[in-house]
């Protein structure tokens, strides 16, 4: 839509500073809120001598991990908020997964190993779409439950205790699907082929020939086709 | 007083019978906020007297006979809590009374205190306070702690894995740890788990079925007082008013199940506890609690934040709804 050329410079514009915020705000917060969450809220920093490494004796003290833990969890949900908002006024659904993704996937990964041609892209992986759903639901499940243990700490408010054990249930899986998650995200990079889209996250823009010829359906689209 | 209590008592589980069967059986219910009459106790300090002539006080006794079936019965080689070459281990001193352990779930403490130029000697039952607001089941990662609708705090050891969080969250430090049992013996023993963590219930099978805590029933001089929690918080203050005394648990960790009245300030209660303590061979080993006055909540800070998460979303949807509509409009260019 408003995707352009950044003449003279061989790149294109992917992202623009709505999703740099987002990526940038759910990132950090969400690996706070981990840090937090397994060493802090599960009192493992104490318990496998974490606490001991330079700078993170701070990790075993619970009062002030329960605390960094409920900041970043506003900054997450902030950013939740802002992104499904963002998006959803603009009708922009780009990231949301197509009919074939997963077969789509299969073929990339395979692709990738040399086994047979690339299918051609749009803007995002089929890989990077379906990534973006499960990463999204785990987080959603992280914020619903947490919003309920918030609510449970309260005075004057305490939920039943079958309640609140699926809840803590769910939000310790919803952590670990997180964690998953984000492996399989990261893992991508592992590949030399994904890493023109590094630059992307930082900047919003990536090279104009690795557009060109990895995500051809969104580059014609956006930008042979309009012009 | 006491009479007067039990009294009390029986009249309430017999009147209210069937508003208790509904609130007892209520378990299952998202309730927020409980219908349920919470019940609480008053221990007198002017009427304990720890005993005297007993090897063990009776509400001690009564507590380890009514709960020895529930006390943990740990594997013979119980592994170390890995990386670290230690572990909780009181199986071989099952018969202390003199601190809470995870065989003891209440014991008396004595302290010889002066004020107002005058000596006493005071026998403190010391045991879970059963907060209002308890830090040890809102932050137990498991859920497996929990305040109960009747005002228990209730540990299902079932569930927990002995991180021990609890105890460190807790004013009192009173939930005692005891390793090479429960569930994580069933996981990965050693690598992650520390045990079980065991602590006074209130009696909460016997509360449920209409009967006072075994402590309450056992004491021969009628000063732990057991009732609805409202009546008991009457009960202290009247009895302070009565005696000019000072009570303990009504403020402390933003509100307790357990009122103390004592004839003396309970800082100096405190500091002579503290100095106990400090004489012991190993004063940082847990179960021989203090008595700090006003001690905070340690959910407080935390609970301060939370209005941070009611602001977020408000704030993301205005800020993406701007932003939306000039890059929509052309003004900035954006995806």
């Amino acid at each position: 839509m408003t995707e352009k050329i950044v003449k003279n410079k061989e790149k294109i514009k992917r992202h623009g500073l709505s999703v740099l915020f987002v990526h940038c705000a759910v990132a950090i917060s969400t690996f706070v809120l981990i840090l937090t969450g397994l060493f802090g809220q599960f009192p493992m920093a104490g318990r496998y001598m974490i606490n001991r490494l330079p700078g993170l004796s701070w990790l075993s003290d619970f009062s002030v991990t329960l605390s960094v833990h409920y900041w970043a969890a506003a900054v997450l949900i902030l950013a939740i908020t802002y992104h499904i908002v963002f998006h959803g006024i603009r009708r922009d659904f780009d990231m949301l997964p197509r009919k074939g993704d997963m077969k789509g996937s299969v073929k990339l990964i395979m692709a990738t190993f040399g086994y047979g041609k690339e299918p051609e892209n749009d803007k995002y992986l089929p890989e990077q779409r379906l990534a973006y759903v499960f990463i999204g639901f785990s987080l959603l499940i992280l914020v619903f439950t947490g919003a309920v243990k918030v609510l449970d700490n309260l005075p004057d408010i305490n939920f039943s205790r079958v309640f609140m054990f699926w809840i803590s249930l769910l939000h310790n899986a919803g952590t670990i699907m997180v964690i998953i998650g984000i492996v399989i995200h990261l893992s991508a990079f592992i590949f030399k082929e994904n890493w023109p889209l590094l630059p992307g996250i930082f900047t919003g823009k990536i090279d104009l020939e690795y557009a060109k010829r990895r995500h051809s359906i969104w580059y014609n689209r956006e930008f042979v086709r309009k012009s | 007083m006491s009479d007067f209590s039990r009294r009390e008592f029986l009249k309430r589980s017999a009147a209210a019978g069937v508003a208790s069967g509904v609130a007892l059986t209520g378990f299952g219910r998202n309730a927020v906020a409980s219908d349920v009459a919470q019940v609480g106790t008053m221990i007198d300090l002017t009427r304990c007297d720890g005993c005297k002539g007993l090897d063990t006080p009776a509400c001690v006794t009564a507590c380890r006979e009514e709960n020895k079936d529930r006390f943990p019965d740990p594997v013979k080689d119980i592994p170390d809590n890995w990386p670290q070459k230690k572990k909780e281990d009181w199986s071989g001193k099952k018969d202390l009374t003199n601190r809470l352990t995870p065989y003891n779930w209440t014991f008396v403490q004595n302290v010889n205190v002066e004020h107002g130029g005058k000596r006493y000697d005071l026998s403190v039952p010391r045991r879970c306070m059963h907060c209002d607001n308890p830090p040890c089941a809102n932050v137990c990662p498991l859920s497996a702690n929990h305040k109960m609708p009747e005002g228990p705090v209730v540990i299902d050891s079932d569930i927990c894995l002995g991180g021990a969080k609890c105890r460190s969250v807790c004013p009192w430090g009173i939930p005692a740890r005891q390793a090479g049992v429960g569930l994580y013996m069933k996981i990965i023993p050693g690598i992650a788990g520390g045990g079980v963590m065991y602590k006074c219930d209130l009696c909460y099978s016997r509360v449920k079925s209409g009967q006072m805590p075994a402590c309450v029933e056992a004491c021969p001089r009628n000063a732990i007082v057991f009732g609805e929690k409202e009546k008991m918080r009457a009960l202290a203050y009247k009895r302070a008013a009565e005696t000019n005394g000072y009570i303990y648990g009504d403020k402390e960790n933003g509100g307790t199940s357990t009122f103390y009245v004592s004839p003396v300030p309970f800082e100096k209660i405190h500091a002579e506890l503290m100095k106990q303590k400090a004489a012991q061979s190993h004063p940082k080993t847990p179960g021989f609690p203090g008595m700090p006055v006003d001690v905070e909540n340690f959910t407080d800070t935390a609970n301060g934040i939370a209005w941070s998460m009611a602001i977020a979303p408000v704030a993301g949807i205005a800020a993406a709804a701007g932003a939306a509509y000039k890059t929509m409009k052309g003004e900035k260019k954006d995806d």
